[in-house]
């Protein structure tokens, strides 16, 4: 019976080529749009935990303001998306703070600079400028790749180690150690340039691939004598005395900050907890908008089955005549509405599988597609097709034989 | 016992002034092995019976025993089964489903009996064997003629080993050569005992038939045994009075027969069996109130 049923779907199927193909075309759709959206995301979340996985995911980072949000138990439970990139409640002070806390091993400030690298008549827009201290390299767990980084006794010259983008973007070169860049009127000498960052796109943490690296006394005097310190970095002497680190880092700070919580101190699970906070927010609402597709592809394969069933009403009469009950006549047309909105998910999990080869090829972007994205886009056609074909199956069912069969 | 028994069943439709009596208390016992064709003109509710019989539909009063089970009130679903384990179809315009084979078409009572396709196909290829069709199992109905569609559609009929065949003008559609050929089939299906009901408006295949019956107005208003080979008398008698066609009777659309049916005063048939063909008459009696033992 059942296999009779798929056979008959797939014949009905063969008959009305177009017609059936127009059908699952808006189950395609929406099942792409769905599993590229969501597997977008999964490849973001990958990079991040990849990035993070790469800096040590010993790595404290303490950030001006209040960008998170926790609840008693201190998980992260909102974003504040504004507070995270303004406020200027970090001080020197708290960096020497920092040092002097138990269980520190090393420290290293981040300060904000405004401005505008310029070398050779050209300028590089989409910079980021930091002035910081020579343990940085270590910190992060990133080699510069051509020169080297400043160090202890370069504190106040105008030296810069570079990322990778602006080699090539200002400079247009891979090793312009030695070359000059201005920046805010001052000549400063490329001492290095930085293996390249494994970056995460659709995050609000900075591209360090376009960043410039500068001695923290040079970049206050950038700044008029004042230091914006974006954030402060710090990494425990053991790793598993994270958590005792971070403990009493807040205790330091408060002190120094006269009791006054005006920062906040991120481990690396905080930050990648602030990613996917940030990442699920964006792709459940594109997903959402995507979701819509589906339900109107839905609403196409509703809209064909009841032509199919007014078009086979003499075909319905036959099968009533020679013995088909009611639930059997049901049952071969939701199975006929199954059929096509699961071969119209099967089409779009392969169709996501080019678009992912596509988005890889010209973005940045590493889409992951992963069996249970596909197995969920499969099972969520299924439903669609279930849904959508009962109520003309039904209908079907219901269709008096003697009139069917009068019908001709 | 006889395989249908209808006693005072009535078919209506619509309600209050707009009621139309389809079938008015009708009253037939068909024994096993008889070939009953069912004459009247049209609106005179033979398809309704037929529907009725066949349970496609559900009278609105009365009684009707198929093969000793009480099938009057039975809900679709049961009346689906008791349709497909009992009853075989045939139609006037064959009723294939144009999309499948030929082998296909007739195996397609087997799948809502739940075998499985090898032994359904099978099944249906030696049952057109027996139609003498074997050689295009595979052809597509619109690539066969009139006759052998309806010799396919036969084969599907008797797929199921029905008690009963039901046949709406099976000739209808088919020029006088195919008419032959599936009248003989149906009356070798006879012979070989099964039961077989056709409607028809042809005068001349009642000679198939081993009984008329004529309908009129919802009521059966003849009911006559026949010899094999013979036409009905009272077809006869309504033959001979039967008005030459003029060219106003066909533009009016209405069927000289029509004309001619035993209603009025020449011929009064109200209780037929009674007269002519004592012996058989009385076979037919027997069995009505062996019915309602």
């Amino acid at each position: 019976m059942v296999t009779g049923n798929f056979k008959i779907a797939f014949d009905s199927i063969k008959a009305y080529k177009w017609r059936s193909f127009l059908t699952m075309l808006g189950i395609i759709i929406g099942v792409v749009s769905v599993v590229t959206i969501v597997s977008i995301g999964e490849g973001v979340k990958k990079q991040i935990s990849n990035q993070i996985g790469h800096m040590g995911p010993d790595l404290i980072t303490v950030r001006p303001g209040k960008p998170v949000t926790r609840n008693n138990s201190g998980h992260i439970d909102a974003v504040n998306f504004m507070s995270g990139f303004v406020g200027n409640s970090l001080t020197e002070n708290d960096v020497q703070a920092i040092k002097k806390t138990p269980n520190i091993a090393k420290t290293v400030p981040m300060s904000f600079v405004s401005g505008t690298p310029r070398a050779d008549g050209r300028t590089f827009e989409r910079n980021v400028i930091f002035g910081t201290t020579e343990d940085l390299p270590a910190m992060l767990n990133q080699d510069v790749e051509y020169g080297e980084f400043f160090q202890a006794h370069d504190a106040d010259k105008n030296v810069v180690v570079i990322g990778k983008s602006v080699a090539e973007e200002l400079f247009q070169e891979t090793v312009p150690v030695g070359r000059s860049m201005q920046i805010r009127g001052e000549n400063f000498v490329v001492r290095g340039v930085f293996e390249e960052f494994a970056t995460a796109k659709l995050t609000p943490n900075a591209d360090y691939n376009a960043a410039v690296f500068m001695p923290i006394n040079v970049s206050k005097k950038l700044s008029n004598n004042q230091t914006n310190i974006q954030q402060i970095l710090a990494k425990p002497t053991d790793p598993t005395k994270t958590n005792e680190a971070v403990k009493s880092m807040q205790k330091q700070l408060l002190n120094t900050h006269a009791g006054q919580d005006d920062f906040t101190i991120l481990k690396q699970e905080d930050n990648l907890a602030i990613a996917n906070t940030i990442l699920n927010l964006l792709t459940g609402l594109i997903t959402g908008v995507a979701a819509i597709s589906l339900l109107v592809g839905g609403i196409g394969i509703m809209n064909i089955m009841l032509v199919a069933v007014t078009e086979r009403t003499q075909e319905i009469g036959i099968r009533k005549a020679v013995g088909a009950t009611n639930s059997q006549i049901m049952s071969q047309f939701v199975i006929e509405a199954a059929v096509i909105s699961l071969t119209g998910g099967v089409v779009g999990i392969f169709g996501s599988l080019l678009a992912n080869f596509f988005i890889r090829v010209t973005t940045d972007l590493e889409p992951v597609i992963t069996l249970p994205i596909m197995g969920l886009a499969l099972a969520v056609s299924l439903i669609v097709g279930i849904f959508f074909g009962s109520a003309p199956a039904l209908q079907a069912a219901r269709k008096d034989p003697i009139e069917a069969l009068r019908k001709i | 016992m006889p395989i249908i028994h209808l006693e005072d069943v009535s078919k209506l439709y619509g309600f209050g002034d707009a009621t139309t009596v389809a079938l008015d208390e009708v009253n037939l016992s068909v024994e096993r092995g008889e070939f009953v064709a069912i004459m009247g003109p049209s609106g005179s509710g033979k398809s309704t019976l037929m529907n009725v019989i066949g349970l496609l539909d559900r009278p609105s009063h009365g009684k009707y025993i198929l093969d000793t089970r009480h099938v009057s009130r039975l809900h679709s679903s049961q009346r689906a089964k008791v349709r497909r384990d009992k009853v075989g179809f045939i139609f006037q315009s064959f009723n294939l489903l144009p999309r499948m084979t030929v082998l296909e078409n007739v195996a397609v009572p087997l799948s809502y009996k739940g075998l499985l396709q090898t032994r359904r196909l099978k099944k249906a290829s030696s049952m057109l064997e027996r139609v003498g069709l074997n050689e295009r199992e595979y052809f597509y109905p619109k690539q066969l003629s009139g006759g052998q569609a309806q010799r396919v559609a036969i084969a599907r009929a008797l797929i199921n080993d029905p008690q009963i065949i039901i046949a709406d003008e099976p000739t209808g559609n088919l020029d006088s050569a195919s008419s032959r050929l599936v009248m003989e089939l149906l009356s070798d299906l006879h012979k070989a005992g099964n039961t077989i009901l056709m409607v028809t408006h042809n005068p001349s295949l009642t000679r198939y038939a081993s009984r008329v019956v004529f309908m009129h107005d919802g009521s059966i208003v003849a009911d006559e045994q026949t010899e094999l080979g013979e036409i009905p008398t009272t077809l006869k008698r309504s033959m001979y009075f039967m008005p030459r066609r003029t060219v106003e009777d066909d533009l009016k659309g209405v069927s000289t027969l029509m004309n001619t049916m035993p209603e009025d005063k020449p011929i009064v048939l109200k209780k037929p069996a009674k007269k002519p063909a004592k012996k058989r008459t009385y076979k037919a009696r027997k069995s009505t109130t062996g019915g309602k033992k």
